[in-house]
């Protein structure tokens, strides 16, 4: 029991909130970080205000409605000191009823008007979360490839959902509060000073002690939310990527050990939000404590100015629920000020992929191509990837591709074959010589007008949620049943596919809805041959695929691909045969180049591979 | 929301403290229109100066106590709050890993992400605004009722009059909006789950130029999810007007009648204030009313959210030893070797479809590898290869038929024992956000680094990694993505032989592995004394493996060594023709 009592006033305190109070006696110097981070605030808020700006007209007549509102809210009170000072007691006839006709239509118009100052801010709020939303996506898709392989996919899923997610409830109550708060406020103030200015000046001795509190609180706060929100963002993806790798987690039996470093991050979520939730917790207590003071005060002086007859019960009266009127939006300022915080660390973290700088924009002088032929050379081009050790993944490649010509890359893993065809791609950019598909440089080239003449089979097979339909057409959006099935047949996925429950309308979830691996690869090759390109990549497209369907396919594609490049990487020397160029590489460079009878007649390292593979059959057999 | 209660539990001292707190503060505001009519009617009309200052000073001395029960009822509200979440997100994570794979498939991984993060922090939120504003507001307006019929009976009334007509009005709000709100926690699970499709897939919607088509798509769900959350809030908004006419009718009918009274001398001005007072207090707590009805249709939404995991069943297992579920017994039995056994793996009958459809994907498999053998499963694609091995790891139970692990019946062992003996080399590649060292040693927590180094030996991988910048602290980003696909194959095959697993399984581990790389793997391999099950495309593999499975369409057509099938089967000698060309082919069978 006394545990249960002690232990919630035990929690450690977290590293940003010590940190936050540090920096208040450090004053000395003015800590730089301090100084950036407030004027992010104010640079975040300037963007959310962007946002909701793009609504004007909406906007202004809540704003109009918030006035309104706020104009009868302040009548209605008033309204009711004239009541007790004038009519209560004495006997006014028919004028008293009119007083009560007039309050009520008062009161009426404030419902309505509040309704609608409402209805109207959630439209815009959620317009608002909307095309942020769509914003982050869209980015998202401009992002430079190599940005995701640093971010942990969960943690960018955290940022549109949790954070915008906050955004959202912020926007749809707090706007408005803050509006109405300030106008609430100034109109207060207004009457209070025109109806006692002396207890106007009581009602604000609490004031100061108000904006004291006030400072106390957020500098630990605004900390501390922005550390929640970061741990919710790292728990999403602990979460993203445990879930994804669930096969290797039972079959390796590591339940246990993932719960146990769910509960590291779930611990740390726990104490940061604590220790948010209990300081923000304090502003309501703090101005309700402040407001009934100056509660307390105006009675006490009320009343003593009232026996000397200074002031009438009525002034008190209005006075009491001016006060109370006048912190309220005090309290709902502070409040608000409290889910903004909170709101605006959601919308830093969404702002901060907002501004991660896009896949290099297309040089200026970049084309749209309608044509593409598929005479494709490397010169002299060197890449590295930018890890900083320096090292060159990709050194001094040079070769020619004729339209029409199979170029197959061969070599160990890690010779750099995948990110010879991801430059074509354009998902890099080489950092030397020259790449030009039909004799111009690639880079002269939009990067969607390149892509969309070339089709990829990458390493990962991938496939959506949806029909194998769907997927299949993917490649060609305007593709009919017919053409889709055709390029099925051509992949050797017809059969199989035809076989599924529900054939082509068969659907595909995570785990692939009881197709194999294989299976995937050959959807995944006949959605790039339904897109019918200038040229075809096919990266290991078919390391899961037996290899008689390969050699299927290899006879499909080679009557497909007449007077189409192709690039194809496989480990599998059989499956190459017939390219017309072999490139041969190897930590980084191309070893050796010519077809597979002329490579075999050098008898350097790529006859050794072939003729290794042969051996592994003839070694075990003699 | 019973899951929310039978949670709240544990922490039933902190609420009912930040409660009682809460009571506390309460009381003092509940006092204060009396104490002030005090002021006035007793103190103001009398000229009593002391009076005055008397009921002031106990009005400001009650503020003090406010204020403290306040700030303590915070920390107890946050604890009861954030221990809930925590609990919760424990619960929930615990449940989600305790089901056995098939299903675990049942739900989207999006879907148990938001469930995991937004719907336990709604329901967390719920509560702290619970212990801190949502039970003070109906306390507040019974507390204000109450006191308003003591201070005048018949003029109260007039107050308490509207209350049963706003509850009636604001229950079947709620009823309707959780409805509604249930419907935006399912649209935002399709917000993410597109989201999720499109970072997993990015590379391919780049290289097909799909970026306006999937922008639709994202536009689409979200602008689903907008107007649901519109069309819920727009309801939960209606409560606010509602409230204000109702309880601002009550203040003109208090006037009304109070006048009437005062002028027959049957009520005091005092008493109308402090009514007025009252019903402006009952006013001022159901302004926040739009939003706790909000905040409670949607918490209740996700609490059934979290219900619907939580209170999932686990299909009956045949034979099952579940209940001996032990943390950490994985190490236990994982370095056994394997020449105490007769029998590595043997399949008797076995038959297998995949749960919620109906084709067979295995049919009456019967095999026996030897302890210490290696086999080899070769087939064509989609021939069940892969079920085949994820049977013996019970990540799916067979229809039919017996499977055997080590001369026992895997039903005899639990989940844990089972997979502690097996080192698994999956065919989709998941590596984990961390170093390579701890890549590897997720096969085995307790490797040191030489086991590691040994590991990562045999899988041919060493080398290289000793090449990278840091060596075996070399960070993988997500999915590992600065190593090629040929490197992250031997990783995740090093982590399976940190295990030293009795039984080693390898679906198609070597397919992005140049040819010499992959012999000198699997030479490495043999030296090991475990059963090994490989599956493989590659006739390289098969000559090396003691004897080979040849299954088509899920079923076993041939089995021996691999001399002997290209002697007798067809299908394996157009395999074989496929690899190394007719003229091998013949070759070969001129010789024999």
């Amino acid at each position: 029991m006394w545990k249960a009592l002690t232990d919630p006033l035990r929690y450690p305190k977290p590293a940003v909130m010590t940190e936050a109070i540090a920096n208040k006696s450090a004053k000395v110097e003015p800590v730089p970080s301090k100084k950036r981070r407030a004027k992010d605030w104010k640079g975040t808020l300037a963007r959310i205000w962007g946002y909701l700006a793009e609504r004007k007209l909406k906007l202004m007549l809540v704003l109009f409605m918030v006035l309104l509102t706020s104009a009868l809210t302040l009548l209605g009170p008033y309204l009711i000191g004239i009541a007790i000072d004038d009519f209560l007691a004495r006997d006014a006839g028919q004028m008293w009823v009119w007083f009560l006709v007039g309050l009520a239509v008062v009161y009426i118009l404030n419902s309505v008007t509040s309704w609608l100052q409402n209805i109207w801010m959630i439209e815009i709020a959620q317009e608002t979360v909307y095309r942020m939303r769509v914003d982050l996506f869209s980015h998202l898709h401009q992002l430079p490839i190599p940005f995701f392989g640093k971010r942990q996919q969960g943690e960018l899923m955290s940022r549109v959902t949790n954070d915008i997610e906050n955004v959202s409830s912020t926007l749809n109550s707090s706007a408005i509060q803050i509006f109405s708060s300030v106008l609430t406020l100034i109109g207060t103030l207004v009457v209070m000073l025109w109806l006692s200015p002396l207890l106007t000046l009581i009602t604000f001795l609490v004031v100061p002690l108000m904006a004291l509190g006030m400072r106390w609180i957020t500098k630990r706060t605004g900390p501390l939310y922005r550390e929640r929100q970061k741990n919710l963002g790292d728990l999403n993806g602990y979460i993203e990527e445990t879930l994804s790798g669930e096969k290797i987690i039972k079959a390796f039996a590591q339940e246990q050990r993932v719960i146990g470093e769910f509960g590291e991050r779930n611990d740390r979520i726990r104490l940061s939000g604590f220790w948010a939730q209990t300081i923000s917790g304090f502003i309501p207590k703090l101005m309700n404590g402040l407001n009934n003071l100056s509660f307390g005060l105006i009675a006490g002086v009320g009343g003593i100015l009232a026996i000397k007859g200074m002031i009438t019960v009525g002034v008190i009266v209005i006075f009491v629920e001016y006060a109370r009127q006048f912190t309220r939006p005090l309290n709902d300022l502070a409040n608000q000020w409290n889910t903004l915080l909170s709101a605006i660390a959601g919308a830093e973290r969404v702002f901060e992929i907002l501004d991660e700088s896009v896949e290099a924009e297309d040089e200026q002088h970049a084309v749209h191509v309608d044509h593409i032929e598929g005479a494709v050379v490397f010169d002299d081009v060197s890449f590295a990837y930018d890890t900083g050790d320096g090292d060159n993944t990709l050194q001094h490649i040079s070769f020619t591709a004729e339209p029409g010509e199979m170029i197959a890359l061969v070599g160990p893993t890690g010779a750099g074959k995948t990110t010879l065809i991801q430059l074509i791609s354009r998902f890099y950019n080489a950092d030397q010589g020259k790449i030009t598909i039909d004799g111009r440089d690639i880079q002269s080239i939009k990067r969607e007008s390149l892509r969309s003449h070339t089709a990829f089979v990458l390493q990962d097979s991938f496939l959506f949620e949806g029909t194998v339909m769907d997927n299949i057409r993917y490649g060609r959006l305007d593709a009919t049943d017919a053409e889709v099935q055709d390029a099925a047949r051509l992949a050797n996925a017809h059969s199989f596919i035809e076989r599924l429950p529900e054939g082509y309308n068969h659907r595909l979830n995570r785990d692939g809805g009881g197709i194999s691996q294989g299976q995937r690869q050959l959807i995944n090759i006949a959605r790039a041959l339904l897109a019918d390109p200038s040229i075809l990549v096919l990266d290991e497209a078919t390391s899961s695929i037996d290899t008689v369907t390969e050699i299927k396919i290899q006879e499909g594609l080679q009557r497909l691909m007449e007077g189409r490049t192709s690039f194809v990487i496989a480990h599998r020397l059989n499956t190459i045969r017939a390219a017309d160029q072999i490139l041969v590489l190897r930590d980084g460079q191309i070893l050796e180049k010519g077809s597979h009878d002329q490579l075999l007649d050098t008898g350097g390292f790529y006859s050794d591979l072939f003729y290794s593979q042969l051996h592994s059959s003839d070694a075990r057999q003699a | 929301m019973t899951v929310l209660f039978s949670f709240l539990k544990k922490y039933r001292v902190a609420a009912f403290l930040a409660l009682g707190m809460m009571l506390v503060e309460l009381a003092l505001e509940l006092l204060q229109p009396f104490l002030i009519s005090k002021i006035i009617d007793d103190g103001v009309t009398q000229k009593d100066i002391s009076t005055v200052l008397l009921w002031g000073g106990i009005l400001t001395g009650g503020t003090i106590i406010a204020f403290f029960a306040g700030i303590f009822g915070s920390f107890y509200a946050a604890h009861a709050s954030q221990g809930l979440g925590y609990d919760l997100r424990e619960a929930v994570y615990n449940k989600v890993q305790s089901f056995s794979y098939a299903l675990f498939n049942r739900f989207s991984s999006s879907s148990l992400i938001t469930r995991l993060t937004n719907d336990i922090t709604q329901l967390q939120d719920m509560v702290f605004m619970g212990l801190r504003f949502m039970l003070r507001m109906p306390l507040l307006v019974v507390g204000s009722s109450v006191m308003a019929l003591l201070v005048n009976v018949k003029l109260g009334l007039l107050l308490v009059v509207g209350i049963p007509i706003l509850l009636f009005f604001v229950i079947i709000i709620m009823r309707k909006a959780s409805g509604l709100f249930q419907q935006v926690q399912r649209r935002l699970d399709t917000v993410n789950s597109v989201m999720q499709e499109n970072l997993t897939g990015m590379r391919l919607i780049r290289v097909f130029v799909r970026k306006n088509h999937e922008r639709q798509r994202f536009e689409e769900r979200s602008s689903n999810l907008m107007q649901g959350t519109v069309s819920a809030l727009r309801l939960t908004e209606t409560t606010m007007p509602f409230i204000l006419l109702i309880t601002n009718a009550s203040i003109i009918a208090v006037l009304w009648y109070g006048h009437l009274d005062i002028i027959v001398g049957q009520a005091s001005v005092g008493e109308v204030v402090a009514i007025i007072n009252y019903a402006m207090r009952t006013m001022g707590a159901l302004s926040a009313f739009s939003m706790i009805v909000a905040s409670f249709s949607r918490a209740k939404a996700s609490a059934e959210r979290i219900q619907e995991v939580m209170f999932t069943v686990e299909d009956e297992r045949p034979l099952d030893n579940q209940d001996q579920y032990v943390a950490g017994s994985s190490s236990v039995s994982a370095s056994q070797s394997s020449d105490v056994y007769e029998v590595g793996v043997a399949f008797r009958q076995v038959s297998f479809h995949y749960p919620g459809t109906e084709a067979q994907v295995l049919k009456n498999i019967d095999f026996t590898a030897r302890a210490g053998v290696t086999t080899a499963i070769m087939g064509s694609t989609g021939s069940g290869k892969s079920s085949l091995v994820q049977l013996i790891l019970r990540l799916y139970d067979s229809d039919q038929g017996e499977i055997d692990v080590l001369d026992r019946r895997i039903q005899e062992l639990d989940d844990h024992q089972l997979r502690g003996l097996i080192g698994y080399v999956p065919q989709e590649i998941v590596l984990f956000t961390g170093s390579i060292r701890e890549n590897i040693a997720w096969g085995y927590e307790h490797a040191t680094l030489e086991e590691i180094q040994e590991a990562a030996r045999i899988a041919q991988i060493h080398d290289t990694i000793m090449n990278l910048p840091h060596g075996y602290d070399t960070l993988l980003g997500q999915r590992g993505v600065n190593l090629s696909g040929g490197q992250k194959q031997r990783i995740s095959i090093a982590r399976a032989l940190v295990r030293r697993p009795a039984i080693l399984l390898l679906d198609d581990s070597t397919s992005a592995l140049d040819v010499r790389t992959e012999s000198l793997l699997l030479d490495a391999l043999r030296e090991l004394s475990c059963t090994t099950l490989l599956i493989t495309q590659k006739i390289s593999s098969t000559i090396r493996a003691d004897q080979v499975l040849l299954l088509s369409d899920g079923q076993l057509i041939a089995q021996g060594d691999h001399t002997h099938l290209l002697a007798t089967s067809e299908l394996y000698q157009q395999i074989y023709a496929s690899q190394f060309g007719k003229e091998e082919l013949e070759h070969v069978e001129s010789v024999n």
